[in-house]
């Protein structure tokens, strides 16, 4: 996977997270993801610093929507507002699958984000998301 | 689109309305793959989450503030979507609070609210193990009560009190598996549904 926008994505981690420690970060990711994200530690490290454009240990979009669901998910912890959480997930799920797919994926989530204007039933529509999206 | 279900629920639900919501829930998992959780969401019903994969569970997270019998009409609202192909991946289907109208998405509701409809009286699904209870499905009279809007609260208010008579009367043991109990429970679970779901009736 190559990140599209470094800058914006690290900006959106930093949003998500808000104020938490890279370390701290990193370890809910796995957490959240049961361990299934082919990311390893400095690699997420440097993407949430905007170091890196790289990913190579992440290339299918099932992937991506995972660590894309996972932040959301870090987002609502850190009881951010819906309205900057789905529109740091947007900066992230684009930066991270390209335009073209990004625009198919939007395109099916436009149709669900805003229906979701409290931040209990967003995330947990996140969970339930990154719930069916692992892998069995 | 705000699903139209009308709150307002009885004071204790019934063991049959109980016992048709967990046959339904499960009949939901074992046909069409659906798991279904209670949470307590504040602004919706419920929502449908699908995976990538067709083989693998859909997730259903209801309110856990609704009553059993829109339990029952969501389970069947829901087979319906699924019914239709709505349940693609990463488009979740949400059944709104009544009320709210924010969802772009009505025809798609209104599709599923009339398969909904067939399903409820055994007319789309073979078996009928998703619709309304058997003993009644085919009873021309209470269907033709619950589409009238005026005459629905007072069949509903009618059965209770056959309810209190029968229980008053100490006649459940003896008639426990007749037909007549039997189709007293049932057209209370059809009525209980219909009423909070009015737009199951014709």
């Amino acid at each position: 996977m190559r990140i599209q926008n470094a800058h914006r994505v690290s900006e959106a981690i930093q949003t998500l997270s808000a104020g938490t420690t890279l370390d701290t970060l990193v370890d809910r990711l796995y957490d959240l993801t049961d361990g299934t994200l082919a990311l390893d530690r400095a690699t997420l490290h440097r993407i949430a610093r905007g170091k890196t454009q790289v990913a190579r240990a992440i290339d299918s979009p099932e992937e991506c929507i995972r660590l894309y669901f996972a932040l959301m998910i870090l987002g609502c912890e850190r009881e951010l507002s819906v309205t900057s959480i789905v529109d740091e997930g947007h900066a992230v799920l684009a930066s991270f699958v390209g335009e073209p797919l990004a625009s198919l994926i939007f395109r099916d989530l436009a149709a669900t984000l805003p229906k979701l204007t409290d931040r209990y039933t967003l995330r947990e529509y996140l969970e339930e998301g990154l719930r069916v999206w692992l892998p069995e | 689109m705000a699903t139209r279900v009308i709150s307002g629920r009885p004071r204790a639900e019934s063991h049959t309305l109980r016992a048709e919501e967990e046959r339904l829930r499960a009949q939901l998992e074992r046909r069409l793959n659906v798991r279904t959780r209670f949470a307590p969401l504040a602004d919706v019903r419920a929502l449908l989450v699908s995976p990538d994969q067709a083989d693998r569970a859909k997730s259903l997270v209801v309110s856990s503030s609704t009553s059993v019998a829109e339990r029952i009409y969501l389970y069947v609202h829901v087979a319906a979507h699924i019914a239709l192909g709505h349940h693609l991946p990463l488009v979740t289907i949400v059944e709104g609070v009544p009320g709210v109208t924010r969802f772009s998405d009505a025809s798609r509701h209104r599709e599923a609210e009339e398969l909904a409809r067939a399903i409820w009286w055994g007319q789309s699904d073979r078996g009928g193990l998703l619709g309304t209870p058997a003993f009644v499905r085919r009873s021309t009279m209470l269907r033709r009560l619950l589409a009238s809007e005026s005459a629905r609260p007072a069949l509903r208010s009618l059965l209770i009190g056959m309810r209190h008579v029968y229980y008053d009367l100490r006649v459940e043991r003896a008639l426990a598996g007749s037909r007549l109990a039997g189709w007293l429970r049932d057209a209370l679970c059809l009525t209980a549904v219909v009423c909070v779901a009015p737009q199951l009736s014709d």
